[in-house]
């Protein structure tokens, strides 16, 4: 290996560069390279200069684009959350099943309304009872209360 | 041939009136280095003069922004380097040849091109130089033919001095078991 080595040194050292250019290339590669920067840079600023004939229309575009999207999202949002109002859906179909026609703010009232009765009548109803179970069992107060 | 130093060189860069100038001197200063810097891994005349032309408009482009944390000597052998492998593999795309025929085709170049004059013993060496690894290559040139220092090699080729004389051993060794072997 060490012996390759010296060898390889010595060949380098007795030979010359085995590949050669043709005569004057780098007389005239500074020259060529200096042109082709030149149509290089011809070419970028022909491309900014279309970039900035095209930007403003660009710009509206996008703006358009962006506020039709904002648009849709607000208006699908908006639907999508009017279904889930607080009020009870068999209440709901009940008030539009009367006469959508003829719905306002009156009967949806009265409805309302005539449910909450609904409910104290069956609230009265159920007193009822205990105090007619209480009667023909002959439970007197001071018992109940002793019970509890 | 230009007395500036690359510092002097990047300053005179700055200056967008001075930009052409100074752009043309560090042309002037690393064009003969750098096209046998490239020469070496591409063998071919035209294919060189093609990457050395791109190689030089990427300098144009990025030399604004070269920020000296590397010298230019070495950014500039890094973008030589890069441009020569990116050749290479776009040539094994291109014709979609396995490595082996690729470097076979490169052999029967090194035959029939007419800018190479070298004797029966410069030929083997490069035949034998041509069926190392590219990377493996790419340093013994480096090493062997630009007598290049390690550390330089190391910040060109984002590897470390370690493994760069590992592959310059390796490269050795190759080269004179192919030599025995001729």
């Amino acid at each position: 290996m060490k012996n390759f080595n010296k060898k390889l040194e010595k060949f380098k050292a007795n030979s010359k560069n085995p590949f050669s250019v043709p005569k004057g290339y780098f007389d005239d590669f500074p020259s060529r390279m200096q042109d082709r920067i030149i149509s290089e840079q011809k070419e970028y600023i022909w491309v900014i200069r279309l970039f900035r004939y095209v930007k403003p229309q660009f710009a509206l575009a996008f703006m358009i684009i962006t506020f039709a999207v904002i648009a849709y999202g607000t208006v699908n949002f908006i639907l999508s959350n009017r279904t889930t109002n607080g009020i009870d859906n068999e209440l709901y179909t009940r008030i539009m099943e009367v006469d959508p026609t003829e719905f306002s703010e009156q009967h949806f009232l009265e409805v309302l309304f005539e449910e909450e009765r609904k409910v104290n009548d069956h609230k009265n109803d159920e007193m009822e009872f205990y105090i007619h179970y209480l009667v023909d069992e002959d439970i007197d107060y001071g018992t109940l209360i002793d019970e509890l | 041939m230009s007395d500036y130093s690359d510092k002097e060189l990047l300053t005179l860069f700055k200056n967008i009136e001075k930009r052409n100038f100074a752009f043309n001197l560090i042309v002037r200063k690393y064009q003969v280095k750098l096209y046998w810097h490239i020469r070496k891994i591409v063998i071919k005349h035209d294919d060189t003069d093609d990457i050395l032309q791109n190689t030089f408009i990427k300098v144009w482009k990025g030399l604004e922004g070269f920020r000296e944390d590397s010298k230019l000597y070495t950014w500039l052998y890094r973008i030589a380097t890069n441009e020569s492998l990116t050749y290479l593999k776009q040539q094994k795309t291109r014709y979609l040849l396995p490595l082996v025929d690729y470097e076979n085709q490169l052999k029967e170049s090194l035959e029939s091109d007419e800018y190479f004059n070298g004797d029966e013993i410069q030929r083997r060496l490069h035949k034998a130089i041509l069926d190392l690894p590219e990377k493996q290559r790419i340093v013994f040139n480096m090493k062997y033919f630009d007598e290049m220092k390690y550390d330089d090699m190391a910040e060109i080729l984002k590897t470390s001095v370690g493994a760069l004389k590992a592959s310059y051993h390796h490269a050795v060794k190759k080269i004179e078991k192919k030599f025995k072997e001729d």
